[in-house]
């Protein structure tokens, strides 16, 4: 029991420090957190009846990333004309209902909630992006790495202009 | 103390129909390359085009991929109005309004699936996917021998196929398809007939405080904008620096309709080279010489499709993508954006997963193309909402590419200007929308 509870402490604490790198707009900070090995998706919400099918594809994919082509996206943020975050939007990042599901040697696998609040330019209304996040951490050399991230929005249709901000 | 002023804002809001035409037909000059920031989001004249445009012209609702079995069905909209497309169980698509005929209720709430039947939440009233209405709670306790359900059936929309795209209209009266498109099927062949193609999942959708004007007119003529809006690309190596966005051609085929070609294609072949038979075997001889050159392809039907097809390197490969979307209208100043991808059938899976791969990091919401137009859009938008565009009539500069003439010696149909810095196609594109907004 012990021991669940500092994981639970450590993990909580990766996700929030993880968070405040992306709310500051430190994303050579956000990269180190990532494995080379990551896979960062994000399917699409569909509106669904029956309750046996998940109300998601997984064909269609939102953010369909790596290493690699993550990299090219915080690479553009430093070209003085990625427009889409120039001046860039105010994020704010809640991570709340941080549920470990799985725990093996090096690895865990965590559920939590995401509530993104975003102001852009001189806005008055509040872009929510709102869903659930799905992550598997790996302990690499001592430090917690996200291996992989499957972020489900809950809009269908989402009420952002872009998706130029990480979730 | 006060100051006074003797100028007088234009109240389109008090003035009749035949004075908004006129004031429309006076202010909005698209052959002098003139176009009145108030009509990017003033709500009369959203007014009109959704009655005269959207009500009026045809409108894309599906590919035919989307609903290959009988019974698959998805939901759209259209003209403000949610319809669905079925793949009947007669094997025919219909294209049904989504209004229950009993007492207006929306039927269906899915966004997609496969079903016999749809059967209205609010009394229970059931419809086959053809559109017939089958069954009646209590029917003969509640209507006796009144009722004939033959004429109780989904209304079913007007609707027409090409190259696989299914488009529908709310008007009865209409050109045909074929009429409406013209010449622009020579190169929604390149898009859609080149082979198989299939729509990966459902489009992907996002909202944008911007007119869905913007979207065409960016589609329709603005290689130009390359340079800049998407300068970071160039800069991340993606895509050559400088003014290859220019080399090309700029095509109008009337209607409203008209792409940006680039080409050619100084990375060489950017298909799969396993489809070449296919390719030849479906498009002409002058189609596929195109289609070998080609770098991109923009398109843009009228009055809000946009259909890409855009090659790029990605990890050392040279590759291409090729989507479809609409700037659908939700308000005078706002639209929504669904946006499908399409991938060759036939290709490997390793290509198809590559092309998915690019068109996500390049297009779509999270797209790093396609999130910097958002900005344009929104903000020309907001600032054209001020009173004082109005009072001051401030218009905005379209003369670009005025002192050009066509060519004449290009295979393909249309008004042909070499290079694609040019404005032509937007003045095309605000000629045959006035001239639609202000029919009698």
């Amino acid at each position: 029991m012990h021991e669940d509870i500092i994981l639970q402490h450590e993990i909580e604490q990766w996700l929030y420090k993880e968070s405040e790198l992306l709310d500051q707009l430190n994303f050579d900070g956000w990269y180190e957190l990532l494995s080379e090995e990551i896979s960062y998706t994000m399917p699409l919400r569909i509106n669904q009846m029956e309750k046996s099918k998940p109300d998601y594809s997984e064909a269609t994919l939102l953010f369909d990333d790596d290493s690699t082509t993550l990299k090219l996206r915080i690479d553009r943020m430093k070209t003085d004309m990625a427009w889409a975050e120039l001046p860039p939007s105010r994020t704010r990042r809640n991570v709340s209902n941080v549920k470990i599901k799985e725990v093996s040697e090096n690895e865990v696998a965590v559920h939590s909630n995401l509530l993104l609040y975003r102001s852009r330019s001189t806005d008055t209304t509040a872009d929510l992006i709102s869903g659930e996040r799905k992550d598997v951490l790996r302990k690499e050399n001592g430090d917690w790495k996200l291996v992989s991230r499957w972020f489900l929005a809950d809009q269908t249709s989402l009420g952002t202009r872009n998706l130029a901000i990480f979730v | 103390m006060t100051t006074t002023s003797t100028k007088q804002v234009p109240r389109l809001d008090e003035m009749t129909r035949s004075e908004l035409i006129q004031y429309l037909k006076d202010t909005v000059k698209p052959e002098e390359g003139l176009i009145p920031s108030y009509i990017f989001s003033h709500p009369k004249v959203y007014e009109l085009e959704m009655e005269k445009i959207f009500l009026k012209d045809w409108l894309f609702v599906a590919h035919k991929s989307e609903i290959p079995n009988i019974g698959d069905f998805v939901t759209r909209e259209m003209g403000g109005q949610s319809v669905i497309v079925t793949h009947g169980a007669d094997g025919e698509i219909h294209v049904l309004l989504n209004v229950c005929t009993h007492r207006g209720m929306k039927l269906c709430r899915m966004d997609n699936g496969n079903q016999k039947n749809f059967t209205c939440p609010y009394h229970g009233f059931n419809f086959k996917n053809t559109g017939d209405l089958i069954g009646i709670p209590f029917q003969k306790v509640v209507y006796g021998e009144t009722m004939d359900k033959s004429k109780m059936g989904l209304k079913e929309i007007r609707h027409d196929v090409y190259a696989d795209l299914i488009f529908a209209t709310l008007n009865s009266e209409a050109v045909s398809l074929e009429e409406f498109l013209g010449d622009i099927k020579w190169y929604l062949d390149l898009a859609f007939n080149r082979a198989e193609m299939e729509v990966v999942g459902l489009p992907q959708k996002w909202n944008v405080d911007g007119t869905w004007k913007l979207g065409s007119d960016n589609t329709i003529s603005d290689s130009y904008h390359t340079l800049v809006s998407h300068g970071s690309i160039a800069k991340l190596g993606l895509v050559p620096t400088g003014d290859y966005s220019k080399y090309g051609y700029q095509i109008y085929t009337g209607n409203g309709h008209g792409l940006n070609l680039g080409m050619p294609n100084p990375d060489g072949f950017a298909f799969p080279e396993s489809l070449i038979d296919e390719y030849k075997e479906r498009l002409n001889e002058d189609q596929y010489d195109i289609l070998k050159q080609m770098k991109n392809m923009i398109v843009c039907v009228s009055p809000n499709i946009m259909i890409l097809i855009s090659s790029m390197d990605l990890k050392g490969q040279k590759i291409s993508h090729t989507s479809l979307r609409i700037w659908k209208p939700t308000g005078p100043d706002s639209m929504e954006i669904s946006s499908w991808m399409l991938v060759e059938k036939n290709a490997t899976e390793e290509w198809k997963r590559l092309s998915e791969q690019a068109f996500t990091l390049t297009f779509g919401a999270s797209g790093i193309f396609e999130q910097d137009d958002t900005e344009n859009f929104t903000d020309i938008t907001q600032n054209s909402k001020s009173p004082y565009h109005l009072q001051e009539n401030i218009v905005f500069n379209y003369t670009m590419g005025m002192h050009q003439e066509p060519v004449e010696d290009f295979v393909g149909p249309g008004i042909v200007y070499k290079d694609k810095f040019n404005e032509a196609n937007s003045r095309a594109f605000f000629r045959n929308w006035l001239d639609q907004i202000t029919a009698e």
